[in-house]
């Protein structure tokens, strides 16, 4: 994490606008360790999220940047803006977040945040201009008292937006390596318990990838379920990968070594997408694992004549007998003749 | 993941990068080319292996060999298919007797705080789970959960492009000498 002198950089390289904003990132996160010994303690009052993180760059700097510095930032700062929609409750957060963290005079910043604001569209100016005070006054007593006056802000701003933030957490909370976590209320809040309600968010976050990429996951709920769907969908590919290199081996002592001819044919079938798909092959192979086929794609148009040669050539196969069913069930020959001419 | 700092679409990018890197027709096309070259390779330095299953161990090693290669960053099991070649195949032999003797144990190291553990993660059926997920993907042994999940979604992926051009592979071989004898 480099410390960038964004000021020099910036009018020159509009450009790597997300490269910089990263590094700003990075900045800031490198940050609040430092100044506050406490580090979870006080990251707990704010359900930091990036977008948050990306407001917060942007506040407490305009004074230092330029014009167009700044016109290039708000633009960055409204295409984050949208993806959030409830921010008014965050604006505060970040506000305070700043104020405390940059060490500046609250003061100043609570000062130039209307001038920035102005600029930026999505953010009310109403709500930034009731929180910044109490906000500004609330940090300075919190570096000094940091138990009691931090548990104060935070169920202010608990009961002001607590839903939205259920919601934001367990989005953000996983992308930043400083987790950000707001305690909810009645939960507690001492920081073993907070670092490990943000692991749990994470997982559940990958969690619900992985339910997006195994076919099948959506409905189930449940963690034991769904990784048991996981698992068999991991076992079954492993299995479909060890019977095709079963097929590949017998078939390998005829490979043809003139490569171009095989792969312009092969190049030209892949891109077209052409391909139906084999409903009994999955069915032999492993009971339900229809599904993996339709992502897949599907054969090669020139099947039929492919499936028949199969059945001399691949004696360990025990569904050669069943292949050779398929074999009329195939469309447009091109390829084959394709093949034909070039051979 | 230190070098997602910008998270706000984090779990969409997530998706679609893994998507994108396995599902795009010019990696698999890659894997398909670079598979066939390991394969004459492989066919033309072992000759004798006449075995059904030794000749269909090979090739799937091969393939599981070019398809980490294909990977080429920093995924777990990429890099432990690269790691294992047979000098810690032997070792696994080995691993594998003790592993069978070591019973699954409960493990119960830190008393549960009231709050933070009121998922159903320490449940010993989704411990159980977890266990058998980090032995199907390889190279996730002692991996901490998040890690072990981030790694399936990219291994399951790999894996079905890999079935895919493995297919695409056969049906093309077995077409053309098909087409040239028949």
């Amino acid at each position: 994490m480099e410390p960038m002198s964004l000021t020099g950089n910036r009018p020159d390289e509009p450009p790597f606008e997300s490269l910089m904003f990263n590094e700003e990132i990075q900045r800031l996160i490198a940050l609040p360790p430092a100044p506050v010994g406490n580090a979870s303690s006080f990251t707990a009052i704010l359900e930091l999220g990036p977008t948050q993180a990306m407001e917060l760059l942007h506040w407490p700097e305009p004074s230092e940047s330029s014009n167009p510095y700044v016109n290039s930032v708000d633009d960055g700062a409204v295409l984050f803006a949208p993806t959030s929609s409830a921010n008014t409750g965050y604006g505060a957060n970040c506000l305070a977040f700043s104020a405390g963290e940059n060490g500046s005079s609250p003061g100043a910043s609570s000062a130039s945040s209307p001038k920035v604001k102005k600029e930026i569209v999505p953010y009310s100016a109403s709500d930034w201009s009731t929180w910044t005070h109490p906000a500004v006054s609330d940090t300075a007593p919190e570096s000094k008292v940091p138990g009691s006056t931090k548990r104060k802000v935070r169920d202010q701003l608990d009961k002001g937006s607590e839903k939205k933030k259920k919601n934001e957490s367990s989005q953000d909370a996983e992308a930043l390596p400083y987790v950000h976590v707001r305690a909810r209320r009645g939960q507690a809040t001492d920081s073993h318990s907070l670092a490990e309600r943000a692991r749990r968010e994470k997982i559940n976050a990958r969690m619900k990838l992985l339910q997006e990429l195994v076919p099948g996951c959506n409905m189930i709920t449940g963690t034991a379920l769904v990784l048991d769907e996981i698992i068999n969908h991991v076992q079954s590919l492993q299995r479909q990968v060890e019977l095709l290199s079963m097929k590949l081996a017998a078939v390998n002592p005829q490979i043809d070594f003139n490569l171009d001819s095989i792969f312009t044919p092969e190049n030209a079938s892949l891109s077209d997408g052409n391909f139906p798909v084999p409903m009994t092959w999955s069915d032999i192979q492993i009971g339900g694992s229809m599904e993996i086929y339709q992502q897949q794609g599907h054969f090669p148009s020139f099947q039929h004549s492919v499936w028949v040669k199969e059945e001399g050539s691949s004696f360990v196969m025990p569904e050669a007998s069943h292949i050779t069913s398929i074999s009329s069930a195939n469309g447009v020959p091109l390829d084959s003749r394709q093949l034909k001419m070039e051979m | 993941m230190k070098t997602r700092k910008i998270g706000a679409d984090a779990q969409s990018s997530d998706i679609s990068r893994t998507e994108v890197r396995w599902r795009s027709e010019s990696s698999q096309r890659i894997y398909s080319v670079k598979l066939v070259e390991a394969l004459q390779r492989a066919i033309q330095n072992s000759t004798p292996a006449l075995s059904i299953s030794a000749g269909s161990r090979a090739v799937r090693d091969v393939a599981d060999r070019v398809l980490a290669m294909t990977a080429k960053g920093r995924t777990r099991w990429s890099r432990a298919i690269l790691a294992s070649r047979r000098r810690l195949s032997i070792l696994r032999r080995h691993r594998k007797v003790k592993k069978s003797r070591a019973s699954r144990i409960n493990r119960r190291s830190k008393p549960l705080s009231a709050a933070a553990e009121d998922r159903t993660r320490r449940l010993p059926a989704v411990e159980k789970r977890i266990k058998v997920l980090s032995q199907l993907v390889p190279g996730c042994k002692g991996a901490p959960v998040t890690d072990l999940l981030e790694e399936a979604g990219d291994y399951i992926a790999a894996l079905e492009m890999q079935i895919r051009s493995m297919i695409t592979l056969t049906e093309i071989i077995s077409g053309s000498n098909g087409e040239r004898t028949g």
